[in-house]
Parts: structure tokens; C-alpha cells; sequence
């Protein structure tokens, strides 16, 4: 594989009520990689992903990325490496009530002039773009349609497809099937990894189901109470032990089979 | 539960005893609330009875003895009777609270529920003394409203709201009072083919004043004869002093008429009524006696009533769209900084947003209705005064809607927007605007047809508009033309309910 695309150093976050959300985490991702991170619920996972593209301010460490540090860039900088970082979210976050050809559309305003957007403007060629993005997820003729209007799992593609329009180097997906049923599940994370195969996209995603991690990941990172507490291969997450789980999981965690169905509870 | 902990445990005879001060009895026990409760409803209620007599006497006393108390709306003894009920629930409230004591010293008490019921029954009989609550009256009456009410419920009747312009065909007769020594009134001459009067006697007094006697004085009495007037068709008396416009005579309710016989004569005989005589004439005031034909001509027009209420109604939309309009500008900005999630960041801008929270409150608890009354001591009676106070009422009530959507928005959408590189203002056009949009269309629309009803409020304390006109027609009785107004109210409200639902469902 290739050079590091992202390389977190040191990376540290304390709410300010005092919540150490990630405490000293560094890790890297390869070009191409699908790497996904899981961990209970409030081990840090979101935190992490919102660090990266700065929706969180992270308290100390370095973020590496392009080859600049970004755990600190401001202003058009800032704005510049948004733009090359795509996010997918749980709750698929469209504008309900805007149309679903806008909400893709929104994704390139990175690379637009804002003053554009206060009369609404928006170059042809953006708009052929987004609507190819939309082609691409297979929804293209909701494209008129209202957000709110459409499934989850629809809402979602039309959440990758806004992240496409980024033209991003990196794809952040934080619990992005949480809320979609199992079939849905699989279709969605089917596609990232389709562009992660096909297009060679750098994907970093959290995870909950360890069957879907079985399954997707190329590699896995654990975390717990902020810390990385497992790294481990393809191989090695088809062969987790039952102490590696509970060192992710805790010592009370139950796990279950690792059917269709199968996830993780905490007991 | 176990019982609380007791002040003071007398024994259950004396702890009813001391309940002579209400609940003293429960309050020693350690039962605080039932103690309060009982305390504060016995007292008030002896209180309000106390005063209630107090008004009753008072009353009778300032009256002098000679008006008579059946004319008034509201006799005394009503008020005695009232109060003596509401003693007998206040005596049987505080027997209860002894009682009530003496159970509370053995063991927990069940909830007060027969000893509240004796005290709420008498504080509603107080109550209903208070507001002077008549219901025989209002069922006794109840014929003087049906009338009206239909007459408004349906003011179209063709004779009512449709006439045609009248000729008068007059025949004039003129007289005097009081009588001069200067010889025959000269009366005018006859014209070719228009009616003329012959009047016996021509002078003399008008009724009313009293005479040294104290009795009222009758007019004198007046023979008119008439001459080449339309056969057989009604002809009116009217009269008409000098400086006085004219008026019809009525007698017993009724106009007096007079129908010409076929060859156009008849002859009438009527006491001189009532009218004031201006102070300051001297010597005689000449007084014209018409009797008057009228024959409709042209086609039926719309009375000017109905076109005065439209021009009203007009006025009133316009009113409550200039309001709603200035309401509008004003509130999105000061929406902004009364939103709690965009001015949380630091102590200043909170400190705005309380300030700015507080004036919306202050400003929206004061009715429209006052802020008319001080927009017309400021720029007069009319629709501007009207405007202002509707506006100044509109900016608190939208900015507070308005605070309250963007308050909560979603914040999803705008974190993600963020992500994608967007700066502040494309964030605002594509993440906040979207969704505060729809629902400030449709808090707008939904102002302006609340404006458009306060409006008509606003217009009876003179801010312009329907109001205005409907509170005078009331005033005067005029109820076709009441019945007119609310009808235009009735359907532009309709309407614009429609409307705005219409928009809202498209917008939301
Ligand atoms: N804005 C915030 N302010 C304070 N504490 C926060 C904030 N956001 C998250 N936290 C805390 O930081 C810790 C990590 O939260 P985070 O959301 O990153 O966990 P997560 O792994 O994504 O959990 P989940 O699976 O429930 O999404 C938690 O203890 C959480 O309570
Ligand atoms: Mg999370």
C-alpha cells in the first residue's frame, strides 16, 4: 500500500466539562485503506472522526494530512481541507426541506464563491456533477424530490453523494448504517467499499455491528475511554480473541454470534 | 405514609378548640399545607363577605331615598342574599376545619375534599355577587337580542340594502312662534303645477317645557289643508325651524302620514311637537311646515353603507398588512439576537439576548388594544395610529415566533455543510436559511390574519379601519348596516384563512 494519507500524532481531546474524549491516540491510514474504528458507545469514535475535519477542536497533537498539520489551520486553509475530506453521517444530516439535487449540490461549495450562494447561483457544470454524483448512488431520478421525502437508506446515499461532490481524498463515515435497517446496511457499506475497490478511495469508518466489521474492514482500530486499546488486520479481526474483545469491550461485555444479525451488547 | 411530625400535640378536644383560628388545629399537628389552605380560603372568604356587606350598606346609604331602588339593575337585597349563602358555606368550611382538627390529632386526616367543596361553593357565591352575575336577567331579556341579532346574522334583504333615488314633490307652509302682533304670516305663492299648503292657525307654541304649573306645555294645534298633490299616494309631515335641520313628526311611535284623496287634497290636523328653540334668537323663529311626496327614481343602487364598509374592510387589509410588512423587517433581525443558540457564545451577547427577550415579553404582554390607545395620543386618530400600535405588537409577537424556529433548527445539516469546506455565509444560505424560511412565511401569513381581526378591535378605540365604522353603527342602532360589516369581516377572515392555511401547507 501507499504512503500515509492521514497520520494522527498524539492526538488529545478534553471537553470543556472536563470529558477526556481521546486521550494520546496516533495511528495512520494508507492510501486506499478501509480502515474502521469501533468501540462502545462513548469510547470516543465520534470525537475522533470530528477532530479530523475539525468539527471538534482537538486540545493537543498533531493531524497530518497533505502533508501539512492541520490540528490548527484556519480560515481558507481550513476551509481548503474540508473540502478534501468528505463526512457521512449517522443521522445522514441533509436539509429536510431543501431538494435532494441542493443538498449535493452543497457538497462542492467548498470550491465555490460564497457570494454566489447568497443569490443562489449555481455554475452548470456544478449541477452536472451533482447530478452524476446522484447517478452514481442510484437515485438519480429523486434528484427534484424534497430530502425528507426519501427512505434512510436513499437519504443516506444522497449523504455520499453530497460527499462525492467534495472530490475528497478521504471519506469519514461515523456510524453511517446506524440507523438504517440490516439489508440497508449491507448496500450502503457495499458502496463505500465499492469505492474503496474500484476508485481507491481512503475510507475511515466507525462501526458497531463486528459482523460488518468482519466483513469491510481492511483493518481495525479499538478503542476505549479514549484510548487505542486494539490494532489489527483483516485476518486478525476474523480470529478476534475473547480477551482482545473484552480489552475493547470490557470485562462485562457478552458477545454474541456472528450471524447476520450478530453485534455486540454490552451484557 | 406516616403522620408528620407534630409542633405541638394537644389532645383531639382542645386541638379542635384552638381550630376556632382556622387551621391552627393542623398546623400544631404538623399538616402545613392543609393548614395553609384552609387558613387562607376560611379568612378570604370571611373577608369578601365582610366587604360585600360593607358595599351593600354603603350603597343604600349614598342613594338618595327619592330615586327608586327597582330602577336600579341591581338591588340591594341581592347582595344580602348572595352574602348570607356564602356565610353559611364559610361557617360550615370553618366547622368542617374543627372537625378536620380534631381527626388530625388522632390520626392522618383524608384529603379535604368535603371541607373544600363547602368553601369553594362559597367563594363562587361571593364571586357571582362580585361580578354581578344575572342570569334571570340575561334569560329575561333574551327577546331584546333576537332581533338584532338577526338583522346581523342577515343584513341582505333586498329593501334594506337596495334604493333608488327619491324626488320630493313639497308643498310648504310657513309659521311661527311664538305669535307676533304684526299681522298674517306671509306664506308663498302657489307654483303651476307643484302642491300648496293653507294652515290654520299660523302661529303659536311648540310642545314641551313646563308651564309656571309644572305641567308640561302642549303645542298648539295646527290644521294643514292641502291642495294639487299626487291622488292617493302618502305624503309625510315634516318640519323644519329656522337653524334646525329638518325632521319628521312622530306621534305615539309612529310618522305621521297623510294619503291625498283623488283629487289630490286632504286635510290634517297635528299638535305642534317638540324642538329646540336656539337661545340666542329674538323675536319670532320662522318655522316651515312641509308635507312631503316622494316618488323613487333611477335604478337600485347598493345603500352607501355597503360601500363605506368596503372601503372600511379595504382599509382594515391594508392596515394589517402595513403592520405585518413593518413587523416583519423589524422582527427578523431582532429574531437573530434573541435566539439562544447563536448568542450563547459569550456573556455579552447573552446578556443582548436577555435584554432583547425581556423587551419582547414586556411589549407582547401589553394588549394591542392599549398600544392604540397610545399611538392615537401620539399621531392622532385614524388607520396610522392603527398601524403603529398593530406593528409594535407584531415585532414582539414574530420576533419571539421567529427566536423560537431558529432555536430549533437542526444542527445536523449545518455541521455538515461546515464539513464540506463552507464558509459562515454559504453555511447560513444553504444549512439555516432552509430551514427558518418555511416557518417564517407561515408565522408571517398567520400574523397577518391575526392582524386583520385585531385590526377590527383596533378601529373601535379609533385606529381606523372597519372597527371604527362598526362601533358607531352600533352605538346608533344601526343594525343592517352592523349586519353589513360583520359580514365583510366574516368573509375577508374566511378568506384569508383559507389563504393562509393554503400557503402554509406549501411551505411547511
Ligand atoms: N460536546 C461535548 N461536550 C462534552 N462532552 C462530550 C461532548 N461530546 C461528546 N462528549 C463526551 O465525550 C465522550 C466521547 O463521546 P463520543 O461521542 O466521541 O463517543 P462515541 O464513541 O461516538 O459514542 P457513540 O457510539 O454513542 O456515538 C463521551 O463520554 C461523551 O459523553
Ligand atoms: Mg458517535
Amino acid at each position: 500500500m501507499d504512503a500515509p494519507v492521514l497520520r494522527i500524532e498524539n492526538l488529545s481531546k478534553t471537553y470543556e466539562d472536563g470529558t477526556q474524549a481521546l486521550v494520546d491516540v496516533s495511528f495512520e491510514i494508507r492510501k486506499g485503506e478501509f480502515l474502521v474504528i469501533i468501540g462502545l458507545s462513548g469510547s470516543g469514535k465520534s470525537t475522533l472522526l470530528r477532530c479530523i475535519n475539525r468539527l471538534v477542536e482537538p486540545t493537543s497533537g498533531h493531524i497530518w494530512f497533505d502533508g501539512i498539520d492541520i490540528a490548527q489551520v484556519k480560515g481558507t486553509k481550513l476551509r481548503s481541507t474540508r473540502r478534501q475530506i468528505g463526512m457521512i453521517f449517522q443521522q445522514f444530516n441533509l436539509v429536510k426541506r431543501s431538494k435532494v439535487i441542493t443538498n449535493v449540490i452543497s457538497g462542492r461549495l467548498g470550491y465555490l464563491n460564497p457570494l454566489w450562494s447568497v443569490v443562489g447561483y449555481v455554475p452548470p457544470q456544478v449541477r452536472q456533477d451533482a447530478f452524476q454524483a446522484l447517478q452514481q448512488v442510484g437515485i438519480a431520478e429523486k434528484a427534484q424530490n424534497r430530502a425528507d421525502a426519501l427512505s434512510g437508506g436513499q437519504q443516506q446515499r444522497v449523504g455520499i453523494a453530497r460527499a462525492l461532490m467534495q472530490k475528497p481524498k478521504i471519506i469519514l463515515a461515523d456510524e453511517p448504517v446506524a440507523s438504517l435497517d440490516p439489508v440497508l446496511a449491507y448496500s450502503i457499506l457495499d458502496y463505500l467499499e465499492k469505492l474503496n475497490r474500484e476508485h481507491g478511495m481512503t475510507v475511515l469508518c466507525s462501526l458497531h455491528y463486528l459482523d460488518l466489521v468482519q466483513r469491510y474492514a481492511d483493518r481495525v482500530i479499538g478503542l476505549r475511554d479514549g484510548k487505542i486499546v486494539y490494532e489489527g488486520s483483516k485476518a486478525d479481526i476474523q480470529n478476534i480473541t475473547d480477551t482482545q474483545f473484552r480489552q475493547i469491550y470490557g470485562e462485562e461485555a457478552q458477545r454474541l454470534g456472528g450471524g447476520l444479525t450478530g453485534g455486540l451488547q454490552k451484557g | 405514609m406516616k403522620p408528620p411530625r407534630s409542633l405541638l400535640s394537644l389532645p383531639p378536644i382542645l386541638n379542635a378548640f384552638v381550630s376556632l383560628i382556622p387551621g391552627l388545629g393542623q398546623l400544631l399537628r404538623g399538616y402545613i399545607t392543609r393548614a395553609i389552605l384552609i387558613f387562607s380560603f376560611v379568612a378570604s372568604l370571611y373577608g369578601l363577605v365582610l366587604w360585600r356587606l360593607d358595599d351593600a350598606k354603603i350603597a343604600v346609604t349614598v342613594l338618595p331615598p327619592s330615586i327608586d331602588t327597582a330602577d336600579l339593575s341591581r338591588p340591594q337585597e341581592t347582595t344580602l342574599t348572595y352574602a348570607v349563602v356564602a356565610i353559611i358555606f364559610a361557617v360550615l368550611g370553618h366547622l368542617w376545619g374543627i372537625f378536620d382538627a380534631y381527626v388530625c390529632a388522632g390520626h392522618k386526616p383524608s384529603p379535604p375534599r368535603l371541607g373544600m367543596t363547602f368553601l369553594i361553593i362559597g367563594t363562587l357565591v361571593v364571586g357571582s355577587d362580585i361580578t354581578e352575575i344575572n342570569i334571570a336577567k340575561a334569560v329575561r331579556e333574551i327577546d331584546d337580542i333576537v332581533p338584532r341579532l338577526s338583522q346581523i346574522l342577515w343584513p341582505w334583504n333586498p329593501e334594506k340594502i337596495l334604493y333608488r333615488d327619491k324626488e320630493n314633490f313639497d308643498g310648504v307652509a310657513l309659521w311661527e312662534t311664538p305669535c307676533q302682533e304684526d299681522g298674517p304670516v306671509e306664506q308663498p305663492e302657489p307654483v303651476e303645477g307643484q302642491p300648496y299648503l293653507e294652515i290654520a292657525p299660523d302661529c303659536g307654541d311648540p310642545s314641551g317645557g313646563r308651564l309656571p304649573n309644572g305641567r308640561r306645555r302642549e303645542g298648539t294645534e295646527v290644521t294643514l289643508k292641502g291642495y294639487n298633490y299626487r291622488p292617493n299616494e302618502q305624503a309625510e309631515l315634516i318640519i323644519n325651524p329656522a337653524s334646525i335641520p329638518e325632521f319628521r313628526v312622530v306621534v305615539d311611535g309612529e310618522r305621521v302620514r297623510v294619503t291625498p284623496d283623488d283629487n289630490g287634497q286632504f286635510e290634517l290636523s297635528f299638535v305642534m311637537p317638540n324642538f329646540t328653540i336656539p337661545s340666542t334668537t329674538v323675536g319670532a323663529v320662522p318655522v316651515r311646515i312641509i308635507v312631503r311626496q316622494q316618488k323613487e327614481i333611477g335604478s337600485p343602487k347598493l345603500v352607501k353603507e355597503f360601500w363605506l364598509s368596503l372601503e372600511a374592510i379595504i382599509e382594515t387589509i391594508f392596515l394589517a398588512l402595513m403592520a405585518t410588512a413593518f413587523g416583519l423587517i423589524l422582527a427578523v433581525p431582532m429574531s437573530f439576537v434573541a435566539a439562544r443558540n447563536l448568542m450563547a457564545t459569550n456573556i455579552i451577547t447573552l446578556t443582548i439576548y436577555y435584554l432583547v427577550r425581556l423587551f419582547m415579553n414586556v411589549v407582547r404582554s401589553i394588549e394591542p388594544l392599549i398600544w392604540a390607545l397610545i399611538a392615537i395620543v401620539w399621531v392622532g386618530p385614524g388607520p396610522f395610529a392603527g398601524v403603529i400600535a398593530l406593528t409594535i405588537h407584531t415585532i414582539a409577537a414574530l420576533g419571539k415566533l421567529y427566536s423560537e424556529s431558529i432555536e430549533s433548527i437542526d444542527d445536523g445539516p449545518i455541521e455538515a455543510i461546515q464539513a464540506t469546506g463552507a464558509d459562515r455565509l454559504q453555511t447560513i444560505m444553504y444549512a439555516v436559511v432552509p430551514q427558518v424560511v418555511p416557518p417564517f412565511v407561515s408565522f408571517t401569513i398567520y400574523r397577518w390574519d391575526i392582524n386583520v381581526r385585531m385590526s377590527t378591535i383596533i378601529g373601535a378605540v379609533g385606529g381606523g379601519g372597519i372597527g371604527a365604522i362598526l362601533v358607531q353603527w352600533i352605538r346608533i342602532g344601526d343594525y343592517d348596516s352592523v349586519g353589513i360589516a360583520v359580514w365583510m369581516i366574516a368573509i375577508v377572515v374566511t378568506i384569508l384563512d383559507y389563504a393562509s392555511a393554503r400557503i402554509r401547507e406549501r411551505y411547511v
